[in-house]
């Protein structure tokens, strides 16, 4: 008898190692199954991020040029400015002018609308120094010095302002 | 879980960043920028602004605009320092209980961990905007020195700020951390700190996952800010001399010098000189004034000399005082700004015999490594799954001893590759497969991982045949490549074992022979092109005139054969010149044959393969 038992436990035992065996292939198969879908998340992800990297690049690239254009404007208003002191000037000088402005309306350029006499916003203005200016109340904008503006409602140069002492 | 912010809490310029998946990430502030000016201002409006909005109203609003509080965080009124600061600073400051120190906001007194938290506070309201998730939690990192007060105020203005401070980090080490010197073992790191406003340096030891600071040392005044003092007070006098016209007592005109001279600066980092324009900066009776003015690096870097070498001075007494010897030093990391001046990194490179880190955005460098930390408290930063890279490029052998890469080197594996090239020779029926490893242009400058014969092609005009090369890279690095016809189906193909078992100095050593030698095999490459490429058009036009027939009037074929002869008496030689000029010739010349028939030809495919190795055809 005592035979006979010896013999069942020989019997179970390869079963019981294949039932172990299976059991641990079957969690390194989730392990890995879901490693792999991981990594196919991840790069599915990582593609998506960069079509929105890409776009930010784009989007910087224009930012950077139009930066580099705003000191121009500035140097167009100044001449235009010192022109004018001097009497008429040619109908042309301003068409240019227009024309570079329009330009970089299409980029998302767009010059910030101030007026003397507005409120002082830091969001979109900046002091650099104060002036005395009768009729408007102290602490508001006495005088526009030069223009600022926001490339698709991004400050990206504030409007430099004198404020009324 | 909810992530933890890093942020770099600076005497001028603040940023953030948090620990994602794919790696550290800097985020944007409410204004679209990656860093924020560390500014706190009580407006005329009695509006509070914090950062940028603050910083636009300084000038007419001096005494209510708070900056460079972190002078004063955590420490005595007594301190020196303090009594420096104060003198220099518009806003008022007073001893508050216990000796502290008050600084004055409007009609209130504040601590400065009051003022710091408004700037934290920003931070993470903007970083809640961005990620579009709380944020609760921070490490926050304080420079090197700072006491022990000095960080319990930093960790205190945290708190006001409303966020739990998981860790207040040194700068030094968050810089470490940002380019994973932390895994490094028994290494000295200097940490070459040059800010705004401040420099700091610090000698850093790291070692079974310990970064320990051996030392610090530096100049708490002075920074980049002083670089462009120097600048605009030289430009200025210099216009004074030339117009007699002082920029300094107008306003408008100074701002526009002080953005001309650092777009000046920034671009004197890469070009050798620049010129600022500044048209109508002024005017006197004469009529309008312009300011044009040529600054080159020479002078630049003469301008700020003193204050270079003045850092590298400190910078080695601070290993002295770390008890160490300049070769002791391992690793030198630049952060701040101004680091991307190339006299400075000159400098630092010569003072330390070796190149610096600089690779992480010397901005945000303290702010990525924050994050790290923030990563590693939060669980994120495991190498669950490492993977390998092949150190080199794997390819083969093409027409004219070419080597044609698939996987380029530090490509991610496992990986794989298909590309079909074709033959060389008209009925070619066999091609060779020879699979190579390396950087080199020509195939016979890299190293053979195996040769294998594809054999049993149908005959076929030359570019005619498709054979199908895969490689694919396992996890283990074992390499197999197989060459397929794809008209007979016939395969063949070969496995390597250890085509990533290199050690690491012949990796490098590889590397190196092939920059040295990259010119003159760029040339060798381009030769070879050049040479193929007569070769086929020769072929080509041969073939044209074959296949024409009386088609073509007699007089243009006498003129083809002419240049296709030259073509075929130079192609040989090693002067890409003559060659590209009897190429452009005979290609003129071909186009007389009239597009239609041209276009009839078959076999006319790009780049045909040689013999006995295979030549590149279009990628699949």
């Amino acid at each position: 008898m005592p035979d006979e038992k010896q013999e069942e436990k020989k019997e179970e035992q390869p079963a019981e190692d294949l039932k172990n065996e299976l059991e641990k292939l079957q969690k390194d198969k989730d392990e890995y199954l879901n490693g792999w879908k991981r990594a196919k998340a991840d790069l599915i992800n990582y593609q998506k991020d960069e079509a929105k990297r890409f776009e930010e690049i784009m989007q910087y690239a224009t930012e950077a040029m139009v930066r580099d254009l705003i000191p121009v404007l500035d140097s167009f208003e100044l001449g235009i400015a010192a022109l004018e002191k001097n009497g008429p000037v040619d109908k042309g000088v301003y068409i240019i002018k227009t024309q570079l402005e329009e330009a970089l309306k299409k980029k998302g350029l767009e010059k910030i609308k101030v007026s003397a006499g507005d409120a002082f916003d830091p969001a979109k203005h900046e002091s650099i120094g104060v002036v005395t200016i009768e009729g408007i109340e102290s602490g508001k904008i006495g005088e526009v010095i030069e223009s600022g503006y926001a490339l698709n409602e991004k400050v990206v140069r504030p409007t430099r302002v004198k404020l009324s002492k | 879980m909810a992530k933890i912010l890093g942020i770099d809490l600076g005497t001028t310029n603040s940023a953030m960043a948090i620990m994602e998946a794919s790696g550290p990430r800097v985020l944007e502030n409410s204004e679209g920028n990656r860093t924020t000016p560390s500014i706190v201002a009580l407006s005329k409006a009695k509006e509070r602004l914090v950062g940028l909005l603050a910083k636009r109203q300084t000038v007419t609003n001096p005494q209510n605009t708070i900056y460079s509080v972190k002078r004063f965080i955590g420490r005595k009124f007594s301190d020196s320092e303090v009594q420096h600061d104060k003198k220099v600073l518009p806003y008022e400051i007073r001893e508050g209980a216990n000796n502290s120190v008050e600084v004055k906001m409007g009609d209130e007194w504040l601590k400065p961990e009051q003022v710091s938290a408004m700037v934290l506070a920003k931070l993470k309201a903007d970083a809640e905007a961005a990620l579009g998730e709380r944020i609760e939690e921070a490490v926050i990192t304080v420079p090197a020195y700072f006491d022990d007060s000095q960080r319990q105020a930093t960790k205190n203005a945290g708190e006001i700020a409303g966020l739990k401070v998981k860790r207040i980090l040194n700068e030094p080490t968050a810089a470490a951390l940002a380019y994973g010197l932390n895994k490094k073992k028994n290494e000295q790191i200097v940490v070459y700190d040059f800010g705004g406003g401040t420099f700091d340096v610090s000698v850093l030891e790291v070692g079974d996952d310990t970064v320990e600071v051996k030392a610090t040392g530096g100049d708490t005044h002075l920074g980049g800010d002083d670089f462009d003092k120097k600048v605009i007070d030289y430009l200025v006098s210099e216009y004074k001399k030339q117009e007699g016209i002082d920029i300094f007592k107008d306003p408008l005109a100074l701002q526009r010098l002080r953005e001309g001279a650092e777009k000046a600066k920034h671009e004197l980092s890469t070009a050798m000189e620049t010129e600022i324009n500044l048209p109508y900066i002024s005017s006197d009776a004469s009529g309008p004034k312009h300011f044009v003015m040529k600054l080159t690096r020479a002078k630049l870097e003469s301008l700020v000399q003193e204050f270079i070498v003045r850092s590298i001075d400190l910078a080695l007494k601070t290993v002295k005082d770390a008890k160490f010897d300049i070769k002791d030093i391992d690793e030198v990391i630049l952060v701040g700004g101004q680091t991307r001046m190339p006299a400075m990194q000159e400098a630092v490179k010569k003072a330390f015999g070796k190149e610096p880190h600089k690779g992480v955005n010397p901005d945000e460098v303290v702010a990525v490594g924050a994050a790290v930390q923030a990563g590693i408290m939060q669980g994120d930063v495991k190498d669950i799954l490492l993977l390998d890279v092949t150190p080199l490029s794997l390819g083969i052998e093409t027409l004219g001893g070419v080597f044609t890469r698939l996987i380029e080197k530090n490509t991610t594996i496992p990986t794989a590759k298909t590309q079909i090239f074709s033959t060389a020779a008209d009925n070619q029926t066999t091609v060779e497969i020879h699979v190579l490893q390396g950087e080199r242009e020509m195939a016979s400058d890299n190293k053979t991982l195996a040769r294998f014969i594809l054999d049993g092609l149908p005959p076929a005009p030359r570019g005619v045949p498709q054979v199908e090369v895969a490689f694919d890279i396992d996890a283990n690095g074992i390499l197999n490549v197989s060459a397929k016809d794809k008209a007979s189906g016939k395969t063949q193909s070969v496995r390597i074992e250890a085509s990533t078992s290199l050690s690491k100095d012949e990796v490098e050593r590889l590397k190196n022979e092939a920059k040295m030698h990259e010119a003159e095999d760029k040339k060798k490459r381009e030769l070879v092109d050049l040479k193929n490429t007569a070769e086929s058009t020769v072929y080509m036009a041969e073939k044209a005139l074959k296949d024409a027939g009386d088609k073509v009037p007699a007089d243009i074929k006498d003129a083809i054969n002419q240049k296709v002869e030259a073509l075929k008496s130079v192609k040989d030689s090693t002067d890409p010149e003559s060659i590209k000029k009897a190429l452009s010739e005979l290609s003129q010349e071909l186009q007389k044959i009239g597009q239609a028939m041209y276009k009839d030809q078959p076999g006319n495919q790009q780049s045909p393969g040689d013999n006995p190795s295979t030549g590149e055809e279009n990628n699949q």
